[in-house]
């Protein structure tokens, strides 16, 4: 059974359906992002509705991934960044659950996509930019002049900004949907070389294809769900404190 | 790449915005303030917990330096006692050995004063024996009384003569 290492990444109309002639069919994604959500919802609310002091797996394990966020959001947000946790933390959920439910073979690994990967990166960077014109007002245009610039540098600088500053919802989104894509193509072009390599040579690639598998469970599906959230903290803490000088602005 | 055939961008955008947008939902409304309540709470109560352990181990310093000064103030008091009760020993010791000494000195002289009067008396004795019977001899000899001061006379005679020729 010979196919391309991006056949897993195809999608298929499965129910057609529209809005206003806007084609919102649903497909393997669609499905997929149900059923991260249900998992996450399911896990978060037993998880919260068990409000022991001494917690049992389950609510450790919540309230550990709780914990992460609400500790990286007062890390670079500080106490008022709390009004955006629930945001933050059902974005670090839906992309964590994603990562991971896309590696149980037969899956579908919906942060493999970029327009998904792109819609949080817009999403995040709008909210920044709106965040931050709404606290800053036009100031907030100062964010593309770092702190101690000289004068003469100004007029360089701000484009070199302006581009440092679009590259960021790029980067954000590309991010994601690169690792994501790329461990998978990894995975299946590795386990393709071993049904084709057989059983004399076939042994080697099934091995490192188990140590990617382990690299991308323990590793990536974590690492790029954290990335993504942490840089959305940033990107939020930028708005909130302009150059990190008026901590009070609001 | 199938990840860029623009057909489902639609519908993936659609259902990701509503799919995003039940679950936050979800999450606000269901599980997070539980769980953030409970991190708080038990945040509260390992601080108070520290406090309460910090407030002990003060309570403990302040009662161990009582203690200390308490014992200082017992080992002062004990040292003092035993000087005291030293110096009484010395000056006790001393008391008895100066009375003894005193006591040893009359006794002394006494016995001293005892021997010389007896040696006196003896002395006097033998001196009155002697003078009688010196004038009983010379009574037989001169067959003749002598007055008192004759008598007295030639005993004193007597007796120089002996004494010289006698050294004691």
């Amino acid at each position: 059974m010979e196919e391309s290492p991006l056949h897993q990444f195809e999608l298929h109309q499965w129910i057609p359906l529209s809005i206003g002639g806007v084609d919102i069919s649903i497909n393997k994604a669609v499905i997929f992002m149900w059923i991260v959500i249900a998992v996450a919802a399911v896990l978060m609310i037993m998880a919260g509705s068990s409000r022991k002091l001494v917690p049992g797996k389950l609510q450790s394990l919540a309230e550990m991934m709780v914990e992460f966020i609400r500790n990286m959001i007062l890390d670079t947000m500080g106490k008022d960044g709390m009004r955006f946790f629930p945001f933050v933390a059902t974005l670090f959920l839906f992309i964590l659950f994603s990562n991971y439910i896309g590696l149980i073979p037969g899956t579908y690994t919906v942060t493999s996509h970029i327009v998904v990967t792109a819609v949080f990166s817009c999403i995040v960077y709008g909210l920044s930019l709106v965040l931050g014109f709404w606290l800053h007002g036009a100031k907030f245009l100062g964010i593309l002049i770092p702190p101690g610039t000289p004068g003469w540098l100004v007029p360089l600088m701000i484009p070199i900004e302006i581009i440092s500053q679009l590259a960021r919802p790029v980067s954000l989104a590309v991010r994601l949907f690169a690792n994501m894509t790329a461990g998978h193509v990894m995975l299946a072009v590795l386990s393709g070389l071993t049904i084709s390599g057989g059983l004399l040579i076939g042994w080697l690639p099934i091995t490192i294809s188990i140590a990617v598998y382990g690299l991308e469970v323990v590793l990536i599906a974590g690492i790029q769900a954290y990335i993504f959230t942490i840089l959305t903290c940033v990107y939020l803490g930028d708005a909130f404190h302009l150059h990190g000088h008026d901590e009070h602005a609001h | 790449m199938p990840q860029f055939e623009s057909d489902f961008f639609s519908s993936l955008i659609f259902w990701e915005i509503v799919s995003f947008g039940i679950l936050l939902f979800l999450l606000y409304k269901y599980a997070f303030p539980g769980i953030l309540s409970v991190l708080e709470e038990r945040e509260k109560k390992i601080k108070d917990s520290l406090d309460q352990a910090e407030e002990h181990r003060f309570e403990a310093e302040r009662r161990l330096r009582e203690y200390e000064a308490k014992l200082n103030a017992a080992g002062k008091e004990a040292e003092a006692v035993l000087a005291a009760a030293k110096e009484r020993a010395h000056r006790l010791l001393d008391e008895n050995e100066q009375r003894l000494t005193a006591e040893a000195e009359r006794i002394r002289g006494d016995a001293t004063r005892e021997i010389e009067q007896e040696r006196r008396k003896a002395l006097q004795d033998i001196r009155i024996q002697t003078t009688e019977l010196a004038l009983m001899v010379a009574e037989k000899v001169v067959q003749r009384s002598l007055t008192e001061a004759d008598q007295k006379k030639f005993a004193d005679e007597a007796l120089d003569a002996l004494s010289k020729t006698q050294p004691r």
